[in-house]
Parts: structure tokens; C-alpha cells; sequence
């Protein structure tokens, strides 16, 4: 099994709409994929989908080497999954929902429901039933049970929603350890675009049902990369200024780019060029792209 | 196809344990013995019953005298009737609830197939509305006792306990309708409205003599409420009653099995 996760051509009609449009997604093993596009962009059905909780209108989706659905027919018993925002029964205390969720997965071993109730940091809400909790804590909920059974993949919608920055943290590096120690694939959906930045091995952004862009590790490095902008009133002055002292540069809605480490380091001498030769810059910044700009610019949308 | 049905089966008994579907049920049920010994008390004393205006009147109307045989009657007709909401509340709470709370999507990933859910469900349905029956047919035993009325036999207990279970199982037959409309309406609302309609339109059913043929309608004509059942219900009645169960059942497990899940 070369792939985790592998979806052809997956498509979903909701009557005119469509929801998800051809989408081709190979994961492999180990891997932390980060799923983003905007609200209604088709995270969430792509993810039911993966799950066998919506049939494709066209396409097929293979989770484990398996074939999912139709009848909700899949390799579950080696699945977790956290799908939107996280639900319990509210009567029923955090451990029994646990324990319901191990008896659901077939899982004899009892310790398994105080193992986890530990991980998440839950111990001191075991006995609260679950309409008590907070929403960061039904979240912890919510992920115990989808790791409650140690699964091969996990499949999360929004795993950090709600959470506190320590939790977001914390959870951060759980997953982190799932992933590089115990080989567990996560297929993670987010809208904290620094979140997938800091934790995802790859990132597919999705946009109006199209998987637009798929970005692997060296992809996010170079996102990262630092250049130097200038913006002056003059501009075509500014430019053959630069040009005869030696700096290379790119132009890019109206803005002078250098990206080159040389420039960046000099960039007190360049600001002391352009004001020497009578061209103040308007603006001179040393920036680093970011994930979140990337994604913007690529859907034009706002989160 | 059944994988697991134990653990559904004991995840469903904590949800109805824990939950106050089973305290609100009992009370309703429970209120019929006791309205039905009210009625005996006022039957029992016509002077009193006269001084009480509207209750002494509709009692007349209802039970006629008060005795064993009356007493009886009015529990089966109110089992027929009062069961047929009662059953259906428990019925809609136990799959409605799954949508209401948003549970549901935690049931579909699972190696739980959702036909054992399903089954899990109608499992405990049907056991809580028979022990439901049974614990109202033994207080209404009481009560009677305790008002002290005329006419008992073990005859009249017999088939009272028949008219009253036979009653209860032909509700229980109809209730996956109940179950498929709270799941397909994904929540409380449209299984409530659907069990009203029902009720009142067998009513129009059994008014217009063609309850016989009209399946909500054969729990009330089994119970007697509309006169002997052996001269209104014949066999094609429980027929008509087992196809509809059938057919219920099956849409239900069809839609948990291929319905899309978007809540």
C-alpha cells in the first residue's frame, strides 16, 4: 500500500451545487497533510467523503488500501476521525463516551479509556458529564476518541477549534509525536494557516470544490523565503538607480523585489543610495512570505 | 452485516439509563392506571360523581360502571392510544437525538456496522416499551385493588393482559416509522407531527369503518375501543400491520445504510 489516503476523480453534487470537483489526493504513510481552503470551499465534504459519510457523485476513495462505501463500508477499526465541531453525548459523563467509543471499536481493554483520558489531559473532567465541558474540552473529547483506539490514520476537521494557545500547543506536539514516532498518518483540515504551516509534511489548498495547488516541504521552505521590497515615488529612477549600483531585483505590482541574501543584508546601504540620489523610498521592508499570504493570494478570499 | 451488536446494544441501554426519556415515559404511562382508578372512585359513588360536574360526565362516557371488566377496558383502550405517543417518543428521542446532539457523525466511521446501531436501537425501543407495559399492567393491578372494585376474575386478568400486550406489540410493530422520519428529518419535529397525524387519522379511520385497513388505526380496534375486536379486525388487519412494520423497518435500515450524512 503506497497510499493512506487516494481519491480519484472525487466528485460531490449537492443537487446544482458542486461541492467537490475531480479531486485527485494521494497521501502516504507518516505523512502530516494539512487540508485548507476557505469557508465552503469543500474541506468538510471532501472529509465525509474520506470517511464514507456521503457517497461521490463520481470518483472513488480508497482509505488504507481499502475501498470506502458504499454503506459505510471501510477499514474503521484502523481509523480516527474528528469531524467539524466536536459532539458528545451530553448526559453521559467523558468517560463513558469514551468507553462507549472503545466498545464501538471493538477494543476489550478497558485501560485504554483512563490511558487516554491521561494523554488528553482530561482526568480531572473524567467524571463531568459532557454537556458540562467547555468547548476546548469537548475538542480534547472529541480527539481522545479519535485516538482512543490507536489508529494508522487520523482523519481531523479542525483539530485545533477552540482551543486555548497552551492546548493548540499541546496538541500541536501530540500529533507532531503520532506522526514522527509512531507513524501515524493525520490528514488534517484547518483554518489556522499557521498551525498547517508549522506542523503539516504537505499542504493541498482547496478552493470552490478544485484542489488548486498542492505544496510538499521544500514548497513551505521557500515560501518562507525572505526578500526585500521597495516602493518609491519614482519609481523607473528608483530602478535605474539600483540597476547602475549592481542590484538585481524583480518588479511585482509596482514593488522593486530582491530576494537575493546579499541585498537583504545591505539593506541600510540601498535605503542610503535611493535617498543620495534625490529617490526616498515610500517603503523599504525586509518581508517573509508566509503561508497564510500564499494562500490569499491564491484564492483571493478572506478567512 | 450484525458486527458488534453487543457494544451498540450496550452503549444504547446507558444512553436510555442515563437520559430522562425513561423518568418522563414512566410518568406518562403510569398516569393511565391512575386517571382509570380516579374514574372507578367517581363511578363508584354517582352522588359524588354529580357534584363533580364535568370529570363525573366524561367518566360515564368512558368506563360506564365502575368494576373490573370497565376498569380493564379503559387501561387497553388507553394503552392503544396513550402507547402509540408514548412508544413514539421514546422511538423518536432514540434516533432523533442522534441528530439533534450531532452524535451521528461519530456512529458512521465505526467498525460498529450501522445496521447493528440501528438494530441496537429498535432493540432497546421495543424492550423498554414492554417493560413499560408490563410495570403498568401490574400497577393498574394495584390500583383496582386498592379502589376496590367488583367483578374480578383471573379470567378477566388473562385476557386483559392479552388485549393490553397484543395492544403494546402492534404499536411496536408501527414504530419504525417514527424512527425513519426522525432520521430522515434529522431531529424531533417530523416523526412528532407524523405520530399525531397518524392517531388522528385513524380515529377518522376507525369512525369511517375502514380501520381494519388502515394500519395505526388496528392497535386501537385490537384494544376494543371501538367495539369487539372479533366482529371489526380480521386477520388481513395484523397482515396490513407486519407488511407496514416491514417496510418501515427496511426503509430505516436503507437510509442509516446509504443516506448521505451532512450534519
Amino acid at each position: 500500500m503506497s497510499n493512506v489516503i487516494e481519491t480519484n476523480q472525487l466528485t460531490k453534487r449537492f443537487g446544482d451545487v458542486l461541492a467537490v470537483d475531480a479531486i485527485n489526493l494521494r497521501v502516504g504513510v507518516g505523512e502530516i497533510y494539512g487540508f485548507l481552503g476557505l469557508n465552503g470551499a469543500g474541506k468538510t465534504t471532501t472529509i465525509r467523503a474520506l470517511l464514507g459519510m456521503i457517497s461521490p457523485s463520481e470518483g472513488d476513495v480508497k482509505v488504507l488500501g481499502q475501498a470506502v462505501g458504499p454503506n459505510g463500508r471501510g477499514p474503521w477499526a484502523q481509523v480516527g476521525h474528528l469531524v467539524e465541531s466536536p459532539s458528545a453525548y451530553p448526559e453521559l459523563t467523558v468517560r463513558e463516551n469514551l468507553d462507549i467509543a472503545r466498545r464501538m471499536h471493538a477494543k476489550d481493554d478497558a485501560k485504554l479509556v483512563d490511558e487516554i483520558i491521561e494523554q488528553l489531559s482530561l482526568a480531572s473532567y473524567a467524571d463531568r458529564t459532557a454537556g458540562t465541558l467547555s468547548m476546548g474540552n469537548l475538542q480534547r473529547l472529541g480527539l481522545a476518541r479519535a485516538l482512543l483506539h490507536n489508529p494508522e490514520l487520523l482523519i481531523l476537521d479542525e483539530p485545533a477549534n477552540g482551543l486555548d494557545p497552551a492546548g493548540v500547543i499541546e496538541i500541536r506536539e501530540l500529533l507532531r509525536t503520532l506522526a514522527h514516532d509512531e507513524g501515524v498518518t493525520i490528514f488534517m483540515s484547518s483554518h489556522i494557516l499557521t498551525e498547517v504551516d508549522k506542523l503539516a509534511s504537505r499542504i493541498g489548498i482547496i478552493h470552490e470544490g478544485k484542489l488548486i495547488e498542492e505544496l510538499i516541504a521544500a514548497d513551505l521552505e521557500k515560501l518562507r523565503t525572505r526578500r526585500l521590497e521597495i516602493r518609491a515615488r519614482n519609481l523607473e529612477a528608483a530602478k535605474l538607480c539600483l540597476n547602475s549600483a549592481g542590484y538585481k531585483f524583480v518588479m511585482k505590482d509596482g514593488t522593486i523585489i530582491m530576494d537575493n541574501a546579499h541585498a537583504i543584508e545591505r539593506s541600510d546601504d540601498i535605503a542610503r543610495i535611493l535617498v543620495n540620489a534625490g529617490i526616498p523610498p515610500t517603503h523599504l521592508a525586509v518581508v517573509q512570505q508566509n503561508l497564510e499570504e500564499h494562500f490569499m493570494q491564491l484564492t483571493g478570499g478572506v478567512q | 452485516m450484525m458486527k458488534n451488536f453487543s457494544a451498540a446494544l450496550w452503549a444504547e441501554t446507558l444512553k436510555v439509563r442515563r437520559s430522562k426519556v425513561m423518568l418522563f415515559t414512566s410518568i406518562g404511562f403510569f398516569i393511565l392506571p391512575l386517571v382509570g382508578g380516579l374514574f372507578m372512585i367517581i363511578l363508584k359513588d354517582p352522588e359524588a360523581a354529580k357534584s363533580m360536574g364535568l370529570i363525573s360526565t366524561k367518566a360515564q362516557i368512558v368506563g360506564g360502571s365502575a368494576d373490573w371488566p370497565s376498569f380493564f377496558s379503559m387501561i387497553t383502550q388507553g394503552t392503544a392510544i396513550a402507547g402509540a405517543f408514548i412508544f413514539a417518543i421514546v422511538t423518536i428521542w432514540s434516533f432523533g437525538r442522534e441528530f439533534s446532539d450531532r452524535t451521528v457523525k461519530e456512529l458512521l466511521a465505526l467498525p460498529t456496522s450501522r445496521e447493528a446501531m440501528v438494530t441496537a436501537k429498535f432493540t432497546v425501543v421495543a424492550a423498554w416499551t414492554l417493560v413499560l407495559t408490563l410495570a403498568m399492567f401490574v400497577v393498574s393491578l394495584i390500583v383496582g385493588a386498592l379502589v376496590n372494585i367488583p367483578d374480578f376474575s383471573s379470567e378477566l386478568i388473562g385476557n386483559s393482559f392479552i388485549d393490553v400486550l397484543g395492544s403494546t406489540l402492534l404499536n411496536i410493530l408501527l414504530l419504525p416509522y417514527a424512527a425513519l422520519l426522525a432520521s430522515t428529518g434529522r431531529g424531533y419535529m417530523p416523526p412528532f407531527g407524523f405520530t399525531l397525524l397518524t392517531v388522528a387519522l385513524a380515529q377518522i379511520a376507525i369512525v369511517t369503518g375502514w380501520g381494519d385497513w388502515f394500519p395505526w388505526a388496528v392497535p386501537g380496534l385490537f384494544s376494543g375501543a371501538a367495539g369487539p375486536r372479533a366482529e371489526l379486525l380480521g386477520l388481513h388487519g395484523y397482515v396490513i400491520v407486519v407488511i407496514a412494520s416491514i417496510i418501515g423497518l427496511g426503509a430505516t435500515f436503507y437510509w442509516w445504510r446509504t443516506a448521505d450524512q451532512t450534519k
